[in-house]
Parts: C-alpha cells; structure tokens; sequence
C-alpha cells in the first residue's frame, strides 16, 4: 500500500527525513510520533507527493515517486482521503458545499450521486443537522468533524490525518479520534501523525517514533481500544 | 461542461467584484477604441465601395472598326471584363458638347474629332489599381482599340487609401488585443492568487488542473464577453451621436459585431489559459 525506501528529504541545508524506510499493508493503522520538527508532516507531503524525496523511493499503491505526472498526482490524491490540523475548509461554502466538493472532484456532478453521498458522510460524522451552516459558525470540533466527513466521502484506500486533535479540546479530540478509528475499522488505511503520546497509544495500531527525522527505536503495538468517545451532533 | 463550473466561476467573479470591474472598465476602454475604428474602417470601406462602383474603363476605338468588329469587341470584353456600353462618335460628341457649352468654342471645331469608345462597367472583382492596370493593357492589345483609359492615379489612391485604413486597424485591432490579454493575464493571476488557499486545499484533495482551471476560464471569458458588449454599446451610442449630427454613419453590420464578440471571447481563453498555465504551477503543489 505505502513503502518508503531509504527516504531522505532535504530543504536546503535541512535535513526532514534521514533515510526513512516502513511499509504499510491495505487497512493498517500506523501512527507516527515524534516531537515537532521531527519530519512528521515532511512525510505526509511525500505521500501525497506534495514534495519528492531527495533520495529513496517513495510508493503509493501503483504510484511510484519521480515517475508522477500532474494528473497522476491528481488521480494518486483522488485515492486519499486527508486531515490537518487547521482543518483547511473553503469558508465561504456551507458544510454540504465543503464535502460535496471533495465528490465533485471524482468527475460526479449529478445531484443523485452528490447528494445520498455526502448527506452518508456528514451523519456518520454527526453533521447532518449542520448542513447549511458555515465553517466561521462551527466549533473547532464541528469543523474537523466536516474535513473528516471530507475526507472519507469518497470512501478513500488510505486516510492521512496529520495532528487531527492538535487544535481541539478534549471532549471534541476524543470524538474525532473515535472517528478515525470508526473509518478504520470500515476498511481505510490510515496514517496518523501527532506529537502527543496519549492520541498515539489511544488509536490502536503500529506506533512508529520519529525523532530527528529518523525512525526511531522498534514499532510498539497497541491494541485496537474497546471503548469509543461518543460523537455528539455540537459541543 | 457541467453547471457546477459556471457557478464557480460566478462565485469568484462576486467574490472579487472590485479586481473583476477594474479589469471591465480597462478592457471596456481597450475594446471601445478597437470598435471605433472597427466603425471608421466600415464607414470607409462602405462611402470607398460607392465611389469605388462609379470606376470605369473606357475604350477608345479605332475611326477604321466596323460594326461588325466592333459587336465581336463588345462580347469579348463583356466575357471578360464587366458590362459593356457603346458610346458613338456622335454620342460622345453630344457629351463633349454639352460639357463645354460655349457654341463659340465648338464651331471653331470643324469635324467631330470624338472618338467612338466602349465603356466597360468593371466586375467587383476587377476594382482594384493592379487588376484595372492588367485588364487596361490586356485590353490595348486588341487591334480594334485605339487607347485605354481607366483613371489609373486616381484608382491607385483611393485603393493606398483604403489599404492605409485596413492597416491602421489591424494595428489597432493587434495592440488592443494585447491590452486586452494582458489586462485579463494579470487579472487572473491575481484573482488565483487571492484564492490560493482555496486552489491549494482543491489541489490536494486531488482535483485536476481542469477542474481548478475552467471557472477562472469562464470567469476570464465572461469578463471579456461583458466588456465586449459595453464596447459595443458605447460604440453604438457614439454612432448614433454622429448620425444624428452628420447623417449617413453607419452602425457596424451584425456579422462584425458578433466576429468581435467571439474574438474577445477567444481572447479571455488565451489570456486565461496563459496564466493558469503558469499560476497553477506554483500554487497548486
């Protein structure tokens, strides 16, 4: 599903990544901590291959770092589904309008395919009574709640959700972890970075550490927790 | 091309309305002046046509024809050349003396010195200095023709005049083009600019060049196409204006008006394109 082989990334004089190598299956969970600074988001950008590696090869599915034309990357990110932290929602659409742009990139512009699509993904997200409202009138959590809904609209192979729960207090920060776990267990992959511990151990999965942009130490595994945040529909 | 991009497009056209009505108001002035010559170039070109219908060739014919050579004359050259008329030594001499009027002055010519002539209404085709001067030599070849006359001076000027306005608006039509794409150029890029966050999270969630690009394109063409049609109107007012203080100004013909429309059109594409292709580059990563 994803492989980076001994990828290094350099901004300038910067080194973000020192020759990183992990590979993750279709449906895992793979978390990475580390502090910041320690090449976390360095590594979401090479998977959506925002930046290319300075060496090494980075793999998504069939695509393959170096050799992805523009529409290719357009297509690689079409099978992504991702998360900030700053949420990164268009604020002059509604929440409906937001997710229902992620749908229309698919090429579906026909209100029977957009609409039972979207109205799915904001109820699983507990959005549905806020389909009108704009992000400036949502709470922090409502608002990662709607680029969540974004995000798995699509029903994506792989989520990425870089420090999801970084701009949220803790009853939202739970939801939204309850959440991601949720669109795991549906089937997604997924790829969390976060520089708290608590987020890392409470997802369940493989838990990689960065520090220094190397991989640090061996993977812990956590089980999958049995108890879930409720998702409310406000805050 | 589905609604979805026409609305994007009319979101971001009320969503910078200030940048959208200053490039307007720049293309407008731009465009106004390209129609005003556009104006002036038809206004000539239609009172050149009319003075330009009035051309013709005269033949003059030997004093030794007969009417039997002269009918053959008569059906080549209206093969050839255009409609032919035949003017008798005692027509033209009829002419000549009503022309000069003085009946003093014409007794002291004693015989009719007018020459028999043929008169040759050229065909649209042949109006024009270079092919009047090869059908006047081709013309003076026959045996039966004494001399050609066609005004050739004259015909070379009107023709340098009407080529010199041509010029003079394709020129205008070339530097106002230009105006136009860079004025919407750099519109474009401005209004992607100003909606980088937005274009920067479509790029990620994996939308394609053309779908980020066609509403600014749309927007680009509905900017020009506005434009266009305000030219016109001034344009249309001015001619109005004139007509009722001068008479006989003609507005342009609707062919014209919709060529211009779907320049401009084309115009806005290639503008637009010209800086998305560049602006995506560096803000869709």
């Amino acid at each position: 599903m994803i492989t980076f082989e001994h990828v290094t990334k350099r901004y300038g004089e910067r080194l973000a990544l020192d020759s990183v190598s992990w590979h993750m299956d279709e449906g895992e969970c793979v978390v990475f901590l580390g502090p910041s600074g320690a090449g976390k988001t360095s590594l979401l950008r090479l998977i959506t291959h925002e930046t290319r590696p300075s060496s090494g090869t980075v793999t998504v599915g069939t695509f393959r770092s170096g050799r992805v034309s523009r529409s290719q990357r357009a297509l690689l990110r079409r099978t992504i589904g991702i998360i900030y932290e700053d949420f990164r929602l268009l604020s002059d659409r509604t929440v409906f309008e937001n997710v229902a742009l992620a749908v229309r990139i698919m090429g579906l512009f026909a209100n029977e395919d957009v609409v039972p699509r979207v109205l799915s993904a904001l109820e699983q997200v507990g959005l549905d009574g806020k389909l009108d409202a704009f992000p400036g009138e949502l709470s922090g959590g409502e608002k990662q709640r709607t680029a969540i809904a974004r995000a798995i609209v699509n029903r994506p192979a792989v989520v990425l959700a870089d420090e999801p729960t970084g701009a949220l207090e803790q009853r939202s920060a739970d939801d939204v972890l309850a959440l991601l776990q949720s669109t795991h267990r549906e089937g997604s992959a997924l790829v969390l970075v976060t520089t708290d511990p608590g987020v890392a151990h409470g997802m369940g999965g493989r838990i990689l550490t960065l520090q220094d942009g190397k991989i640090a130490g061996g993977e812990t595994h956590m089980p999958r927790p049995t108890r879930m945040a409720v998702v409310s529909g406000g805050e | 091309m589905h609604w979805f991009y026409f609305r994007e497009a009319w979101r971001s056209f009320m969503h910078h309305r200030g940048l959208a009505y200053t490039a307007m108001f720049s293309i407008t002035a731009a465009l106004a002046l390209s129609a005003l010559f556009a104006l002036l170039a038809h206004n000539a070109r239609v009172a050149l046509e009319l003075v330009g219908d009035r051309r013709e060739m005269v033949v003059y014919l030997n004093d030794t024809v007969t009417p039997s050579q002269r009918d053959a004359l008569i059906g080549r050259l209206q093969q050839l050349y255009g409609n032919v008329t035949y003017v008798s030594k005692e027509q033209a001499w009829k002419e000549f003396s009503e022309q000069v009027g003085d009946p003093a002055l014409l007794e002291a010519v004693d015989a009719n010195p007018q020459p028999a002539s043929l008169r040759i209404k050229l065909r649209p085709e042949l109006l024009n200095y270079t092919a009047m001067e090869t059908a006047a030599h081709q013309v003076s070849q026959f045996p039966e023709v004494e001399d050609v006359r066609y005004g050739g001076d004259w015909v070379r000027r009107l023709d340098e005049l009407k080529n010199g306005l041509v010029r003079a608006a394709v020129m205008v039509g070339a530097l106002v083009a230009l105006a136009v794409v860079f004025v919407l150029y750099n519109t474009i890029r401005l209004t992607v600019l100003a909606r980088r966050p937005q274009v920067e999270i479509m790029s990620r969630l994996g939308a394609s060049d053309r779908f980020i690009a066609a509403p600014f394109v749309i927007e680009a063409m509905l900017e020009a196409l506005l434009a266009g049609m305000f030219a016109l109107a001034l344009v249309f007012g001015f001619q109005q204006a004139m007509a009722a203080q001068i008479g006989h100004v003609l507005f342009l013909p609707w062919t014209w008006a919709v060529m211009f429309l779907g320049a401009v059109l084309m115009l806005g594409w290639l503008a637009s394109m010209l800086a998305l292709t560049r602006v995506l580059r560096s803000v869709g990563a």
